[in-house]
């Protein structure tokens, strides 16, 4: 038997895929789709970069949790040592952790300048304005992600950063609800393991999978509304 | 079928080899650091060594055909290295757990690992047998292999005597955690 | 004409019937590929079809896209998705990847850490940069006012910053005798706010990083940075 070219191997790959759905065409709508000129711009590529830095995020932040301990018990405790020891001694613990610290930065920084764009050009008008919404609230989450994360190293100016932060939010209006976002964000009187272990799960669990659901109802709104037309 | 590969537009396909190339790279210099920051760091804290049991029936007090139970030190945590060994179990690997056993007048210390897929082998004292609880295997006093399904016999434990006739001092490792 | 006629190159060569590349179909309905013009530079029997494949996924998992602006357009004045408008993301994401490794090597500085927290340790908080406006912001005026009140006013108000814009701007539009309310980047009002805003945190930023020996005076007496 004669052995089959490895184009002609593809080919039967992608006509028995055919059969069961309309492979070809689907890819081929996916990538042929016309973009204005005007799309060219190099801000309109900001919301891009926003993602690939969230994905990067998600990336390196699981490889983090693999050597990561969520404990705050003792001095110095389980997850400060952790931190060290992913700094120190994992292979290459380093740029993983590196990653994750600037990849956050940059972040941030990107999804400002996408918002600046988005506002500048008008883009959030009618049909958009509930895409706008959802990204606002991907902002907060993006800022509750970095100071969420900001506790885990379990240092001295994280300790007190974050005590800070929790007094602020504890001072809403009125003092039972106040009291109330106190103690549930701190997991007692004072800041201590079980607020790490809020923290923790918050910026690993919860956020995350928030941010992941949005981007994807971010982007079906995009691919539904196509790109907004010029300024 | 014709030449497929008939030029479309070579600028298209300049820009497809390109991006193919790039996202390569971009795959591979991404996944290479991934798998070096999985690969366990060296342990700290983690020492090889003769670990010192005491036995609950001194090795001089073991009649003929009687085996005495021993564990591995919890604290610091602690685990004895087989010095032979086939089917599950193999020169190198770690037991928790031995039996100091007197046979025909000959001390014998082996791992309390079964040979078939790990488990820990009970003493059946009235037929003088290591019975495995999870297949139904049957090990000689010995350590040699009455019934299957495991294959091999049961791995040795390199040991010496200890002070007196009630500790033994085998080879283990300290795990560091 | 002779042989050498059909190995020139350029005007006036030859040019042999070229063999149109057919796809074999059966009689399965719905399996024939697009049309010529819409054909990827990637067909399905390239070498490089299975990257696009890849690719593709990320836009086939969005879902349909409706009507676009570019299905409008004349063709002149639009390019397809692939490769004309995607090829800079590869060498985006290098790039990125790059600039974030170098700064992971580099500037390690940041990423030391203190001692392991200490509820008895004697430090002078500070937030990180991006909120480091908000905590200057706060020594401006009463606390409940500047770090609940306002914060919260300023997120509802982008939140709904559509509606506003939409009621708001054509009243607006109408007072001033203008034809139409334009976008922030061509009205003198919501752009010059915007870049008013834009000014305020930066100063704020910048008072803050000036540090605690810099000193401002405020309705509150004296505010210095953090």
């Amino acid at each position: 038997m004669a052995i089959p070219h490895p184009r002609e191997v593809q080919m039967a790959v992608v006509q028995w895929l055919d059969e069961r759905y309309p492979f070809t065409k689907a890819i081929n709508e996916a990538m042929y789709q016309r973009v204005p000129n005007f799309a060219n711009a190099f801000y309109y590529c900001f919301g891009g970069m926003v993602f690939v830095l969230i994905v990067l995020q998600l990336v390196t932040g699981i490889l983090l949790a693999i050597y990561y301990v969520p404990d705050a018990r003792g001095n110095p405790a389980a997850a400060y040592t952790s931190v060290l020891f992913i700094q120190n001694s994992v292979y290459l613990g380093w740029l993983i952790r590196g990653v994750h610290f600037w990849g956050a930065n940059i972040l941030i920084i990107m999804v400002l300048l996408h918002m600046a764009r988005v506002y500048w050009t008008g883009s959030y008008r009618a049909p958009r304005e509930l895409n706008w919404m959802v990204g606002v609230i991907m902002l907060l989450l993006v800022l509750v992600l970095a100071l969420s994360g900001y506790l885990l190293p379990w240092d001295t100016k994280a300790y007190f950063a974050t005590e800070v932060t929790i007094k602020i939010a504890g001072s809403a209006p009125p003092a039972f609800l106040g009291a109330f976002i106190k103690q549930v964000l701190q997991g007692g009187p004072v800041v201590g393991p079980p607020t790490l272990q809020i923290f923790f799960t918050a910026h690993v669990f919860l956020l995350p999978a928030l941010i992941v659901l949005l981007m994807y109802v971010h982007f079906r709104f995009i691919r539904a509304h196509g790109i907004a037309e010029p300024m | 079928m014709a030449d497929a590969a008939t030029p479309r537009s070579t600028r298209r396909t300049f820009l497809g080899w390109g991006m193919a190339i790039i996202i390569t790279s971009l795959t591979v210099s991404g996944i290479l650091p991934i798998l070096v920051f999985l690969w366990p760091p060296p342990p700290k804290g983690q020492t090889k060594g003769p670990l010192t049991i005491a036995l609950d029936t001194p090795i001089d007090q073991l009649s003929d055909g009687q085996a005495v139970k021993f564990t591995a030190p919890a604290s610091p945590n602690s685990a004895f290295i087989m010095a032979d060994g086939g089917g599950d179990n193999a020169p190198g690997d770690l037991a928790f757990g031995g039996f100091v056993v007197m046979n025909q007048g000959k001390v014998q210390v082996l791992a309390i690992n079964c040979s078939h897929l790990g488990c820990s082998v009970a003493l059946n004292e009235g037929a003088k047998s290591f019975d495995c609880p999870c297949h139904g295997s049957r090990f000689h006093i010995d350590g040699t292999v009455l019934r299957g399904p495991a294959a091999y016999p049961l791995s040795h434990l390199t040991w010496k005597q200890g002070q007196d006739a009630s500790t033994i001092e085998v080879d283990g490792l300290t795990l560091g955690f | 004409m002779s042989e050498e006629d059909l190995g020139k190159e350029g005007p006036g060569a030859l040019s042999a019937p070229r063999e149109i590349p057919l796809v074999e179909v059966d009689s399965h309905a719905g399996h024939t590929l697009e049309p010529e013009w819409k054909r990827l530079p990637i067909g399905p029997d390239s070498i490089l079809y299975p990257v696009l494949v890849g690719i593709a996924l990320f836009p086939m998992l969005m879902g349909d896209a409706g009507h676009h602006l570019a299905d409008d357009m004349p063709d002149d004045e639009t390019h397809p998705f692939f490769p004309d408008h995607f090829w800079p993301y590869p060498v985006i994401i290098m790039t990125m990847m790059v600039i974030l490794g170098l700064f992971a090597w580099f500037v390690q500085k940041n990423l030391q850490l203190e001692q392991s927290a200490d509820p008895r340790a004697v430090t002078i908080p500070r937030p990180d940069w991006y909120f480091l406006f908000l905590f200057q912001f706060i020594k401006l005026g009463p606390e409940l006012l500047m770090s609940i009140i306002i914060p919260t006013i300023a997120f509802i108000g982008l939140l709904v910053w559509p509606f506003i814009d939409a009621v708001g701007g054509p009243r607006a539009a109408r007072r001033l005798g203008w034809k139409r309310w334009p976008v922030p980047g061509r009205n003198i009002y919501t752009g010059t706010g915007f870049v008013v805003f834009l000014a305020i945190i930066a100063l704020l930023e910048l008072w803050a990083l000036a540090g605690p020996n810099f000193c401002l005076p405020w309705f509150t007496g004296s505010v210095c940075g953090a």
